[in-house]
């Protein structure tokens, strides 16, 4: 490796030496506070690593690949974990002084997920996934209170595990019939060999994609999600749903396009029967659930449901011009996505917190007169993720009926406008729980009680919030400059 | 032809021990039919070619994994009723089955000792070879997997210590 490829794995490095200074930080002096501030520091500078990486996009060795796609996505992940950090410095606080450890695991997460972003192997594909599993065990795990943590933490591993041995199979089946384990090489190879061994290619694409279909929590691979939503710390829940899925489905989104596996019609088939799946089956269990941390699990099932839907229009992308509103489309709903999970997330964490029976959605009732900027924030992101006007989720709906109209992917389509349709109803139902006007009796009885009570003190978490709802307005009213942007990726 | 016979044999008994582990009762009974079968991998890892990976088979996997499992479990029984078990453990019918596969295994390596002349399989891969790769092209996995050890280290101090904390 020469120096200019060394530079291309920035954020990489970066990331690496922030868990290296932790590991000495610890050993000298167990501080929480100093380990909060290097992994604050740590994830800046690999900010700028991502930033400063630009210049040199390559493909580095045979594992990793830089590109400005990555890259954009790196430094999208990165953010979300400068999130899921500030929110993570006042949860969990009986944890003391063991915190230094969380904060390692969270960059040593993050660490696996720009790998797998940047993967174009199937052994980085494999790493960076089980490095940012493993990590995440224990950090759901964390909370020492409670048996929640502990079951959902078992969950994940128990069916991460399953999704792995699923993974690594394909892998060793996809390499009997091609010999190639570089994402480019199978799919230089994969015409010759589907003439040859047309079943060891498809068992084994079939694997692959259940095997990632897990970590997506796409129906049917999707029994695992609520459990460990709602088990999980708030905090961590949103690292899961949006740096873990995220970064899975970049991966997915590579292998599929350079292993070419959008030319098999089987498979494409087995993808929409998922896809499909996923839009109605996540938001008809969504509408029965009363805890808004399930709640967002099933709406995410269904987010992810919507996604596959760009990959299987790749199929039938005939021109550059779809192919380059496919990678569009890409871009703006797992930003859109990632950027409106998190404010919702947000919002959970600073009122709930870690006390499961707050984030019943019976415990919004009339947040509106109790703390109008975070029930703004909730009803901004719930907007979004219903896809009305003036929200990044209108515009990343748009984008992906343009998408099925120019494919020409009608049934899919149908899924889409019924799924949302029934979406509206629960994303609704969170916002007029909030609206509800407090009966003067309850009002009196909640001031007395802390938790609820009215809160006076404007935090850090309250800034992150509003921050995070004017860039989901911002990416809905005016999204010219972001769309150029995702053009030129 | 001889090849495709003795990577049969390994593979039926591979496939017969993961069965009977799975359904043990007893996760002693179990864990040895894992080791058996864990061996019959490496009995089909030197079939294709790969001594080095049947090596590492065995002792990492077979030897310390499985072990360490077996002094777990054997630790979690202490006691009179510990004693009582340990000596049911040394009964025939317990260790015949893994010890037949076991001998399957080494009779199959046996005979290609002394009959075969020469590699069984077209290719060999050494253990330089794996080395030039591993610190070669794949130089970064091998540095993603300090990181994946990492990460389980620090995970499973943190699970484990509250419990040593509780006792205390």
């Amino acid at each position: 490796m020469n120096m200019s490829e060394m530079t291309a794995l920035m954020p990489i490095l970066m990331l690496s030496l922030t868990a290296v200074v932790l590991m000495i930080q610890a050993s000298i002096k167990r501080d929480q506070a100093v380990a909060w501030w290097i992994t604050a520091a740590g994830l800046l500078l690999s900010l700028w690593g991502a930033g400063y990486a630009r210049d040199f996009v390559q493909p580095v060795t045979v594992l990793l690949v830089v590109d400005d796609w990555g890259l954009f996505f790196t430094t999208l992940i990165l953010m979300a974990s400068l999130v899921t950090l500030i929110l993570s410095k006042e949860s969990f606080s009986p944890e003391g002084e063991r915190k230094e450890e969380y904060y390692l695991l969270l960059v040593l997460s993050v660490l696996g997920a720009v790998i797998l972003i940047q993967s174009s192997h199937m052994a980085s594909l494999l790493l960076g996934m089980e490095l940012m599993g493993v990590a995440l065990y224990g950090m759901i795990a964390f909370p020492e209170k409670g048996e929640l943590p502990l079951e959902a933490a078992i969950k994940y591993l128990v069916l991460s595990a399953c999704a792995s041995v699923m993974l690594l199979f394909g892998f060793a089946l996809i390499y009997a019939a091609t010999g190639d384990l570089t994402f480019a090489g199978i799919g230089a190879k994969a015409g010759e060999a589907y003439a040859r061994e047309p079943v060891l290619l498809m068992a084994g694409s079939a694997m692959i994609l259940a095997g990632l279909g897990f970590k997506l929590s796409v129906v049917p691979f999707h029994m695992w999600t609520p459990d460990v939503y709602q088990g999980a710390p708030t905090p961590v829940t949103g690292f899961l749903a949006t740096v873990s899925k995220g970064a899975v489905f970049i991966a997915l989104t590579r292998f599929f396009i350079e292993g070419q596996l959008y030319q098999y019609s089987s498979l494409i088939f087995a993808l929409s029967a998922v896809a499909i799946a996923s839009m109605l089956v996540g938001n008809w269990l969504a509408l029965q659930q009363q805890n808004i941390k399930r709640l967002l699990a099933y709406s995410s099932i269904a987010h992810f449901g919507y996604l596959l839907l760009v990959l299987i229009a790749l199929s039938m992308a005939i021109d550059a011009d779809t192919n380059r509103l496919i990678g569009e489309a890409i871009t703006y709903y797992l930003a859109a996505y990632i950027v409106t999970t998190l404010a919702a997330f947000t919002v959970v964490a600073t009122l709930a917190g870690e006390d499961d029976s707050l984030s019943m959605i019976g415990a919004f009732d009339g947040l509106f007169w109790r703390n109008p900027l975070q029930a703004s924030v909730l009803t901004v992101a719930m907007l979004s993720f219903a896809g009305i006007p003036l929200t990044a989720g209108f515009i990343g709906k748009f984008y992906l009926m343009t998408v099925a109209i120019q494919s020409q992917l009608w049934v899919l389509m149908g899924a889409l406008v019924l799924g949302s349709a029934i979406a509206i109803y629960y994303y609704l139902r969170i916002i007029f729980a909030m609206s509800k006007i407090p009966p003067a009796s309850i009002k009196l009885g909640s001031q007395g009680d802390i938790n609820k009570g009215p809160r006076v003190e404007f935090g850090p978490q309250d800034l992150l919030a509003a921050l995070l709802m004017l860039l989901v307005l911002l990416l809905g009213s005016w999204p010219q400059p972001f769309i150029a942007f995702a053009g030129s990726l | 032809m001889l090849e495709i016979t003795l990577f049969y044999i390994a593979a039926t008994i591979a496939l017969v021990a993961t069965v009977l582990a799975m359904t043990r009762a007893n996760a002693i009974h179990a864990l040895i039919y894992l080791i058996v079968s864990l061996l019959a991998v490496a009995v089909i890892f030197f079939l294709i070619g790969a001594p080095f990976a049947a090596a590492l088979e065995i002792v990492i996997y077979a030897g310390a994994i499985m072990v360490l499992f077996v002094f777990v479990i054997m630790m979690l029984n202490l006691g009179e009723e510990g004693d009582a078990r340990e000596r049911g453990l040394l009964h025939p019918k317990i260790w015949a089955g893994p010890a037949l596969l076991s001998l399957m295994l080494f009779s199959e390596l046996l005979y290609m000792i002394s009959t075969v002349d020469g590699p069984v399989s077209s290719g060999v891969v050494t253990a330089k070879e794996v080395g030039l790769a591993l610190f070669g092209p794949y130089v970064l996995a091998v540095e993603i997997a300090s990181m994946l050890l990492l990460a389980g280290l620090v995970g499973s101090y943190h699970l484990g210590r509250r419990y040593l904390e509780r006792e205390e």
